[in-house]
């Protein structure tokens, strides 16, 4: 599972910070090899590129719940589409909250 | 009587008691035994479905048969080896990994089913069990039982059926037996079960579920939901190394909405959506190998509104972690509900001890009403 343990303050967070750290949540929970946050396409399209499975996609997206306590709806998941619309989607519920 | 309150001897692995208001993901997952049973599942997520009559032809004529109910029954058959490892290597190239090999009835057609396994090893065959297949052929092989051997007589034409289909399944690791259980047939189970586990066979649970425009004495009603659901239980609780179940099982195939009402089907037939899963990847071929969007399902004949099908479970609750992922019970129960989807499904998969003994009832999806 990915690793950080608490909560992210999004407030400190720019939006390059957010996305390498969504970054890292895909990277750990799809164990993706050969690739880091730093170097991750934050436009490459999840699931017809790089082939993301429905309970895979599940998977990340409970674990962004936990990393960003953001709630996030199983009819939303098509919004979850890359590291970018991730990101997007994040910071349009917080501003919704 | 409260279901729920029933001893239990079905091996269940004891938990701390542990409750709290609300539960992140990664508190559930740090719980031992619930993480351990998360990566085993979880190794089998890449597994992408789709269905393929193989032959429109059977040596039974079963009263009810879904495949004779239907319009599929008047497709082509292609019994060409062949043209089936081409398209199968063709489903293998989009991403197929797991094949249901259906009809009719499979083993009328050796060489085909020996083609789609050399192209995709992994699936199920679903067969009436009363002719044996190759050894060569690795799939699962569902062996259907519809009551005992006086119903079998009567509904499909065949006396002795049981044991002949123990003489052919007897010590084949390949097979798991299916009962479906009707509104007609749960005292049956009893002794169906017993003489399967006496043979050392596996046997797991279906719920009848009506064709489109079936109202015959198979049809649950709420009194046959309730009595099927005490018998499965009960049937788990006494053969425990045979039935592979769960107790969630139980409750999420016996309650009073079907599964789409419960769950949302996420096959084609019902979902619209072609983002990702079911919706984007199933397809359901007919033996002429053509496939249509609009009645793409496993069961493609039946009521969506009485379906509660084991099949249709496997896909549908199993795709539904979501909502399960709130609190530890729920998602045990559905981890509980993975494991037995994938030791029925899987050649070779080892079924684990139950997670959850008191399965609560199905979760709904956020916003949605109270149900069931
Ligand atoms: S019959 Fe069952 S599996 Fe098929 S589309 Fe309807 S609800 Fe889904």
């Amino acid at each position: 599972m990915a690793s950080n343990a608490g909560a992210m303050d999004l407030r400190t967070l720019d939006d390059r910070g957010l996305e390498l750290r969504i970054a890292e949540i895909l990277i750990s929970e799809l164990k993706l090899e050969d690739v880091t946050a730093d170097t991750f396409d934050v436009g490459l399209d999840l699931v017809d590129e790089l082939g993301i499975d429905s309970m895979d996609l599940t998977t990340v997206a409970l674990v962004l719940q936990d990393v960003f306590r953001v709630a996030i709806d199983e009819d939303d998941y098509p919004r979850l589409k890359s590291v970018r619309a991730i990101r997007e989607y994040i910071r349009s519920k917080i501003a919704g909250a | 009587m409260d279901l729920m309150q029933e001893r239990w001897t079905t091996p269940v692995v004891e938990r701390p008691a542990v409750e709290r208001a609300a539960w992140r993901f990664r508190e559930i997952l740090a719980l031992p035994e619930v993480g351990e049973r998360f990566e085993r599942v979880r190794r089998w997520f890449h597994l992408r479905e789709s269905t393929y009559d193989v032959t429109n032809r059977c040596n039974l004529r079963c009263d009810g048969c879904y495949y004779y109910e239907g319009e599929k029954q008047f497709a082509r058959e292609t019994p060409d080896p062949t043209a089936w490892r081409e398209l199968l290597d063709a489903e293998r190239a989009r991403g197929i990994t797991y094949v249901v090999l259906a009809g009719a009835e499979p083993a009328l057609v050796p060489d085909v089913l020996q083609a789609c396994h050399d192209a995709i090893p992994l699936g199920c065959v679903a067969t009436n069990g009363v002719l044996p297949v190759p050894g060569s052929i690795g799939y699962r092989m569902h062996v259907s039982v519809w009551g005992d051997d006086a119903t079998s007589a009567r509904v499909r034409g065949m006396p002795g059926m049981l044991r002949r289909q123990l003489e052919v399944w007897r010590g084949d690791p390949r097979a798991v037996f299916v009962y479906t259980f009707t509104r007609e047939n749960i005292d049956q189970a009893d002794d169906v079960v017993a003489t399967l586990a006496a043979a050392d066979a596996k046997v797991t649970f279906n719920m009848f579920s009506a064709p489109v425009g079936y109202a015959g004495p198979l049809r649950h009603d709420a009194a046959s939901l309730a009595a099927t659901r005490a018998r499965m239980l009960e049937l788990l609780d006494r053969h425990p190394r045979h039935v592979l179940f769960s107790p969630y099982s139980a409750v999420a195939h016996t309650q009073p909405l079907g599964l789409h009402d419960l769950f949302g089907c996420s096959y084609p037939r019902c979902n619209p959506s072609t983002f990702i899963g079911l919706g984007r990847s199933f397809r359901q071929y007919r033996t002429d190998l053509t496939w249509d969007r609009q009645v793409s399902c496993c069961v493609p004949d039946t009521d969506c509104a009485d379906c509660r099908h084991y099949a249709s479970g496997s896909a549908v609750v199993t795709a539904r972690m979501h909502r399960h992922a709130s609190h530890p019970d729920t998602f045990r129960a559905w981890l509980d509900y993975v494991d037995t989807y994938l030791a029925v499904w899987v050649a070779g998969y080892e079924k684990g001890a139950n997670l959850c003994r008191q399965p609560p009832a199905p979760p709904r999806a956020v916003g949605e009403e109270e149900r069931s």
